[in-house]
C-alpha cells in the first residue's frame, strides 16, 4: 500500500466507543520487542514497512504527516531506509502477543477490579463492565452514572433526596448506600457492650470492644475458654495451652514433614513391589519350563536305575506343587534350592573329573618316560653289539686286503705280456679302490 | 496526552536502568527534564566534568523533537561538586545551544528517546579533539534571542 493510501485510511482510534488502548494501565512488564518505538506501548494495530520495522498504525501515520521533506522522501524512523510502501499484514503472532498483555479495566476509578488481556478489554468495557459510565437516561440531566446503577425504568438517578436523619442532599443512586452505611447520624448498639456507636464506626468498635467475647488465642490447640476481651488478657497469661503453643507448632511441622517422607517411602515401596512381582513371575515361568524338561529326564533315570526311584520322587513332588500354586513363595524357594543343589553337585562332579584327568595325565607321562629309558638302553646295547661286529668284520677283512695288494703288485710286474691278466688286475684295482672309498667314508662318519 | 504517556513510560524505564555516565537530575513534571552526563573515556577536554542537559518537551513529542541544550550551574558553597559548565566543542555554543542534526526536525526520528539523545551527545563529546567553540560564537551568543528549535542550523560537518 502506498503512503498516500495509508494516510487516507481511517485511523479511528479516537472515535467514541473505542477505548484508547494507549491510556490503559498495563499490569505486567512487557517485552521491549512488543513495544512500538514511537509510543512505547505494545503495538496497537501494527503495520510494517519494507525494512520489516513495525509501528502502530496511528504512530506511523503521525510520523509520516510530520515528516519534514515531504512524503516522497520518507524514511523508516528506526533505520532510515527510504520507504514508499506500508504493509498492513504483520505476523499474527505479534498481534496475539500484544493482545495477551493484561491491563486494568479503564473504569478502575469507578470501582471495577477486573484485570483482563488487552484483546478482551474492549468487549469487557462494552458489554460486561458494570462500572462503565453511561449518560443519564433523562434528557434534562447531563450527569453520568455507572451502568450497574442505571434504574430499569430509565429514570434519572441524579435527583436529590434529602436524608431524613442528617438533612444531607443525596443523589438517588447513592441513597441506599447512604441510608444503610454512610449516614453520619445512623447509630447502633454494640451487641456485646451495649454502647451506642455510629453505624459506620461499628466495625472498628467491634474490633476494639472490651466486652466482645473472643476465644482464647490457643483455641486451635483445644482451649475451650471464650471470654470478654478485657478478661482474656489475664487468661492468656496463665493459659497453659498458649505457653505450650510453640511446641505444638514445632510438632505439627515435624509431623507434616514426616508424613511427606512416609508418602515418598510408600511410593518407592510400591515401585519395588511391582518390580519384585515381575521378577517373580519370570522366575516362575522359567522354573516351570525347566521342571517340565527335568521331569522327562527323571523318568528316564528311574527306568535306567531301579534303585533310585524314591529320590527322584521326593525331588519331583515339590516341583509339581510349585506348578499348581504359582504365586506362593514356598514352592518357588523349593525350586530354587533344588536348582542350586543340582548346580552344586554338578560342580563337584566336574571337579572330580578334572582331578581324574590330571592323575591320568601324570601316570601316562611317567609310563612314557620309563618306556623311553628302556628303549634308550636297548639302543645302547645294540650300538655296542654292532660296533663289535664291525670290529670283527674289519679284522677278518684285513688279511684279504693285504693278499689283494700283493697280487696286484705281482700283476703289474708281468702285465706287459698278458693282456688278460692286465684286464683282471685293473678290475681288481677298481674293486679295491671302491672298497677303500667306502672304508674312508665309514671312518669319517665314525669320527 | 500522547507525549506525557510516552514520557512517563520512558521515565519508569530509566529509573530502572540507565547507561553508565547518564543520570536523571530532575524529572518532576513531564515538560522539562534535566539530565547529567559524563564523558567516560580519557578525553582530556572533558575529563572529570559533569554536564547538565535541559530537555523541553512539546505536546507533539516524540513526533517532534524536544529542545535540548546544555545549562550552566555554578558551584555553591554547600555543594562544591555541583558545578556544571558548558562543554567546549566546535558544535556547542557557549550559551549551551547544540548544533546537532538529530535535534532538528530534519534529523529527528520519533524512535529517539531521552536516553538515546543523551548517548548521542555523550559520543559527540567523546569523539571531539578540538578545543574550540563554533565560528562566530560570541556574535551568536550576544545577538541570538531565538529558541533553539527556531534556528536554522546548517549541518555541514559529517565527522561528528
Amino acid at each position: 500500500m502506498k503512503l498516500d493510501q495509508f494516510l487516507a485510511m481511517d485511523v479511528g482510534s479516537d472515535d467514541d466507543g473505542f477505548l484508547d488502548l494507549r491510556a490503559l494501565e498495563y499490569i505486567s512488564d512487557y517485552d521491549d520487542h512488543l513495544m512500538c518505538p514511537i509510543c512505547h506501548c505494545p503495538f496497537i494495530r501494527p503495520v510494517r514497512l519494507e525494512c520489516d520495522h513495525v509501528f502502530c498504525q496511528t504512530c506511523l501515520n503521525s510520523a509520516i504527516r510530520s515528516f519534514a521533506t515531504g512524503r516522497d522522501g520518507f524514511t523508516c524512523p528506526t533505520c532510515r531506509t527510504p520507504t514508499r510502501d506500508v504493509y498492513l499484514n504483520v505476523p499474527r503472532l505479534l498481534t496475539n502477543m500484544c493482545d495477551e498483555i493484561p491491563v486494568r479495566c479503564p473504569f478502575s476509578n469507578e470501582g471495577c477490579k477486573e484485570i483482563i488481556p488487552r484483546g478482551h478489554i474492549q468487549s469487557h468495557a462494552d458489554k460486561y463492565c458494570g462500572y462503565k459510565l453511561m449518560d443519564c437516561p433523562s434528557a434534562s440531566c447531563d450527569q453520568r452514572t455507572r451502568k450497574k446503577d442505571l434504574s430499569p425504568e430509565d429514570k434519572c438517578m441524579h435527583e436529590l433526596h434529602k436524608c431524613l436523619r442528617c438533612d444531607e442532599d443525596i443523589m438517588e443512586q447513592d441513597y441506599e448506600e447512604h441510608v444503610q452505611e454512610l449516614c453520619p447520624s445512623l447509630k447502633t448498639t454494640c451487641p456485646d457492650c451495649q454502647v451506642t456507636v455510629f453505624r459506620k464506626a461499628l466495625r472498628e468498635h467491634i474490633e476494639a470492644c472490651p466486652e466482645a467475647i473472643h476465644p482464647c488465642a490457643a483455641s486451635k490447640y483445644g482451649c475451650p475458654i471464650k471470654m470478654k476481651r478485657a478478661a482474656l488478657g489475664t487468661h492468656e497469661q496463665s493459659c497453659p495451652l498458649i505457653t505450650i503453643g510453640p511446641y505444638f507448632e514445632a510438632q505439627n511441622s515435624r509431623l507434616d514433614s514426616m508424613e511427606l517422607t512416609v508418602r515418598h517411602l510408600q511410593q518407592r515401596n510400591e515401585i519395588f513391589e511391582d518390580g519384585l512381582a515381575s521378577i517373580r513371575s519370570t522366575l516362575v515361568e522359567s522354573s516351570r519350563a525347566f521342571s517340565a524338561h527335568h521331569n522327562n529326564t527323571a523318568t528316564n533315570n528311574t527306568n535306567d536305575t531301579p534303585d533310585a526311584p524314591s529320590a527322584s520322587n521326593s525331588r519331583s513332588n515339590p516341583r509339581s506343587s510349585s506348578t499348581t500354586t504359582d504365586d506362593s513363595a514356598a514352592p518357588l524357594s523349593n525350586a530354587t534350592t533344588y536348582l542350586l543343589s543340582l548346580h552344586e553337585s554338578l560342580r563337584e562332579e566336574v571337579a572330580q573329573l578334572s582331578h581324574a584327568i590330571t592323575d591320568l595325565d601324570a601316570r601316562a607321562s611317567m609310563a612314557i618316560m620309563n618306556e623311553c629309558l628302556r628303549l634308550k638302553e636297548d639302543m645302547a646295547h645294540t650300538n655296542a653289539a654292532v660296533n663289535s661286529v664291525r670290529m670283527q668284520v674289519q679284522w677278518l677283512m684285513n688279511p684279504r686286503l693285504h693278499q689283494g695288494q700283493r697280487a696286484a703288485a705281482a700283476g703289474a710286474s708281468t702285465g706287459g705280456q698278458n693282456s688278460g691278466d692286465g684286464r683282471a688286475g685293473s678290475s681288481a684295482a677298481g674293486l679295491l679302490r671302491s672298497r677303500r672309498l667306502s672304508d674312508t667314508g665309514r671312518e669319517g662318519t665314525k669320527l | 496526552m500522547f507525549a506525557s504517556k510516552r514520557l512517563s513510560k520512558e521515565l519508569i524505564k530509566m529509573q530502572e536502568h540507565l547507561p553508565p555516565g547518564i543520570s536523571i537530575f530532575k524529572a518532576e513534571n513531564l515538560e522539562e527534564w534535566q539530565m547529567d552526563i559524563e564523558v567516560l573515556d580519557d578525553n582530556p577536554l572533558y575529563r572529570g566534568e559533569t554536564y547538565r542537559l535541559k530537555f523541553t518537551f512539546g505536546s507533539r513529542y516524540p513526533i517532534e523533537p524536544p529542545e535540548v541544550q546544555f545549562i550552566e550551574v555554578q558551584a555553591t558553597e554547600s555543594a562544591p561538586n555541583s558545578k556544571r559548565p558548558i562543554p567546549i566543542h566546535p558544535h556547542i555554543y557557549s550559551n549551551g545551544i547544540i548544533c546537532l542534526d538529530l535535534l532538528g526536525s530534519a534529523g529527528w526520528s520519533p524512535v529517539q528517546k531521552v536516553e538515546s539523545i543523551c548517548m548521542s551527545i555523550q559520543s559527540m563529546l567523546t569523539a571531539n579533539q578540538k578545543n574550540e567553540r563554533p565560528p562566530g560564537d560570541s556574535d551568536f551568543v550576544t545577538y541570538n534571542r531565538r529558541r533553539p528549535r527556531d534556528i536554522n542550523f546548517l549541518y555541514d560537518d559529517d565527522n561528528v
